[in-house]
């Protein structure tokens, strides 16, 4: 990679279904760069791919064609479950958090996953720190997630993501279930990973605000060529 | 590692499930449990009849051999009696011999003769054989005539013939049996005692010698009471063949015969009136001073196990034994001995299986609606990078862990059933053996099972086989012992892995987005 700044690169990827026709394309030769400190928004109509596109990029999905790149290196020739559990932070909109756990064990989970191997009264202040650092209190931390609200819910989905410190945060329709005072908070912690702690932040939104909060914006286009279909917007 | 926190929480936190499964588990733990402990029970009283059953053999006449050879020989009867007189006797060197063997535990023998003359002419292998006898005789007239005068003055010429027929009748009889007023029986073991066993005698006082060394004898109530003896009285022994070899025995019990026999009506004595019996010493001592003393001997040899019947059969033919002698058993009866525990047996595994076929199933089927509900969680743990294969381990430990816990509070409701289960299905063994112990002892006139006095208990001191001590299984450890509670744990973890196959084929086939997507 020529800029050294940049963290996840795709190039000329293509995907169809497994049962689609020879040339039925989700998209094709899609060429993307993700850089650090920056915060993306993907965005783009139902059905344009851009879960699918994430799916990519998180390794869930690996029957592409075209390469993309994590940290220079081949995403189909690496661990995908150590680079899910160490590379790449993921945060859903449905949150994804294990019910019989409070939030600090699903952060606390996390970390085991990803071989921290300090104690459990160490890592438990350290949930408690990433849940304070997305605003929420160690009464939150204590709950059982499903006593949180959507909201409380994803600031523990995205202290989960952050809690073994991964390069990229990448975020699919994070703020679909949330109300705007909400998605705000949110978005300012997105910005604040990216700029403090320079961090790249991918999110998949239909959301304008979640746009216009973003250092760059690419869209996807419905069945075509996504070639051209780029924007960038600059600050 | 964290699998077993994340495994032992997510069953504290999901109790409603796991007390399902857990509850399922138990049921089939206490089922094998029960089954198990009836099986093991089982078990150890086959075990014991094997150990205390001996498995015997005997070596007895081949009658059938002799008969083919006397029908190919076209013997008449007196043949058949004379060839049958020269089969030689088993002696005591051969059985000694015979005897030395790696195959058996151990051997026995029974004397047995006569002391004092017995006409025994009615015996059936006896016959009368009668001959005639013609004599002729010449008498010369000559000088009677000549000095007599002859009537008529003639004299004819030569002499008189008379011819005379007498008929001589000959007693040809089986030499094995020798005349005696009693028949002697000496006996070299308890365990040789079968009448005394199987109740055809019982003692009505005193008791069977307490050594088979002494100079003990016991006789029928009929003798004691036509010659006034006593339980410790003493009576002699006459020799049949000379007479002046004496020998005396103390009488230590007396005993009568239950037999049918006994209740012949057309005897004023029964059977066994005429006989004495004694230990092997008592005889051996009459053979030391005449060796021309006509007795038997039959051995019973005890062997090791099943497969040493052939090997023993092929040793002693190699040793010698006569063809006209055969080796038999009383495997049959072992076997049959054994039968009715055997059924408790198999229908205990038969049980077991069905249990474990039904319980697998159930529970194979529990784990799949289980993991269906849980496929939201194997999906979130795939996102956030897990390896499929401690996804897999972390389902199947929850399961061990709920599994091992259900398994020892299913095995310890099953253990306190087995006590009670075990008893009522082997009630009739129980009841059967303490009987049988009982009757012995009274036969033997030794103690009763229940009773405190200081008689000898000849089936507690293992002097006779045969006879199985089977208890009422009183406490938990008689029925669920070690080796049932390896088993147990062993059907545990089989379910378990039988059942985890469902959840393991699912979590490896699940792709975790869709799963999410799914949601």
């Amino acid at each position: 990679m020529k800029n050294k700044k940049e963290i996840i690169k795709i190039e000329n990827v293509s995907y169809r279904y497994k049962d689609a026709k020879k040339d039925e394309y989700v998209f094709k030769n899609l060429s993307f760069d993700f850089e650090l400190g920056k915060v993306y928004a993907i965005k783009g109509k139902s059905g344009s791919g851009k879960t699918t596109l994430l799916s990519l990029i998180c390794g869930f999905e690996t029957n592409y064609e075209g390469k993309i790149f994590y940290d220079n290196k081949d995403l189909s020739k690496i661990d995908l479950d150590k680079y899910r559990n160490s590379d790449i932070g993921i945060v859903f909109q449905s949150y994804n958090l294990l019910p019989h756990l409070t939030a600090a064990e699903n952060i606390i989970l996390s970390m085991d996953i990803n071989g921290i191997k300090n104690k459990y009264k160490e890592k438990y202040r350290n949930s408690l720190k990433l849940l304070e650092d997305v605003g929420l209190t160690k009464k939150h931390g204590d709950r059982r997630v499903l006593r949180l609200s959507g909201g409380e819910q994803q600031r523990v989905a995205i202290a989960r993501s952050l809690s073994y410190n991964p390069k990229v945060i990448i975020a699919d329709e994070p703020t679909g279930n949330l109300d705007k005072d909400t998605e705000e908070d949110i978005l300012n912690i997105f910005k604040k990973l990216a700029k403090d702690e320079n961090k790249c932040v991918i999110i998949v939104t239909h959301s304008e605000n979640v746009c216009k909060n973003s250092d760059i914006v690419y869209e996807l286009k419905k069945k075509q060529e996504n070639k051209d279909g780029k924007q960038r917007k600059g600050k | 590692m964290y699998i077993i926190k994340n495994a032992l929480t997510s069953i504290k936190r999901n109790k409603g499930r796991n007390i399902l499964i857990g509850i399922i588990i138990l049921v089939i733990s206490a089922a094998s449990s029960i089954t198990l402990a009836i099986r093991s029970s089982a078990n150890n009283i086959v075990k014991s009849y094997e150990e205390q059953y001996n498995l015997e053999a005997s070596i007895s006449m081949d009658r059938q051999a002799l008969m083919e050879s006397f029908k190919n020989e076209s013997s008449s009867q007196e043949e058949m009696i004379e060839q049958f007189n020269n089969i030689k006797e088993l002696t005591i060197e051969q059985i000694n011999n015979y005897g030395n063997s790696d195959y058996l535990k151990s051997y026995y023998y029974i004397y047995n003769t006569s002391v004092n003359a017995k006409d025994i002419e009615e015996t059936t292998d006896s016959l009368i054989k009668e001959t005639t006898k013609t004599e002729t005789t010449t008498k010369s007239w000559g000088n009677d005539y000549q000095n007599g005068g002859f009537p008529g003055g003639r004299v004819p010429s030569g002499g008189q013939t008379t011819t005379k027929q007498t008929t001589i009748t000959e007693k040809i009889f089986n030499d094995k049996v020798s005349s005696g007023a009693f028949t002697l029986i000496g006996y070299s073991s308890y365990e040789s005692m079968s009448e005394f066993i199987n109740g055809t005698y019982s003692m009505t006082s005193g008791s069977i010698f307490n050594d088979l060394s002494s100079a003990e004898c016991i006789i029928s109530e009929e003798l004691a009471v036509l010659n006034e003896l006593e339980v410790g009285d003493e009576i002699t022994l006459l020799n049949p063949n000379d007479e002046d070899l004496t020998y005396k025995v103390k009488i230590s019990g007396i005993y009568k015969e239950n037999s049918d026999d006994a209740n012949d009506m057309s005897s004023m004595f029964s059977r066994s009136a005429n006989q004495i019996i004694t230990t092997s010493s008592v005889i051996e001592k009459i053979i030391a001073d005449d060796e021309d003393l006509s007795v038997t001997i039959t051995p019973t040899f005890i062997l090791k196990d099943e497969d040493s019947i052939d090997k023993f059969k092929s040793e002693v033919e190699d040793k010698g034994l006569s063809e006209y002698y055969i080796v038999t058993t009383n495997e049959e009866m072992v076997k049959n001995a054994t039968k009715s525990i055997s059924n408790v047996k198999s229908f205990a595994m038969v049980f077991l299986v069905i249990t474990l076929i039904i319980g697998g199933v159930v529970l194979l089927v529990i784990n799949m609606i289980n993991i269906r509900e849980r496929k939201y969680e194997i999906g979130v743990l795939r996102t956030i990078g897990m390896k499929k294969s401690l996804v897999i381990s972390q389902f199947m430990l929850e399961l061990l862990i709920v599994a091992i816990f259900s398994l020892l509070i299913g095995a310890g409701v099953g253990s306190l059933c087995s006590v009670d289960i075990a008893n009522s299905l082997l009630e009739n063994e129980i009841n059967n053996s303490s009987e049988q112990i009982d009757n012995i002892n009274k036969n033997f006139g030794g103690m009763n099972t229940y009773g405190g006095s200081n008689k000898t208990n000849f089936v507690g001191n293992n002097k006779i086989s045969g006879v199985v001590t089977i208890e009422q299984v009183s406490n938990i450890n008689a029925v669920v012992d070690f080796k049932v509670l390896i088993e147990l744990l062993a059907i545990g973890i089989l379910l378990t892995i039988f059942s985890s196959i469902s959840s393991g084929v699912a979590i490896s086939r699940f792709s975790p987005l869709d799963i999410l997507k799914e949601r």
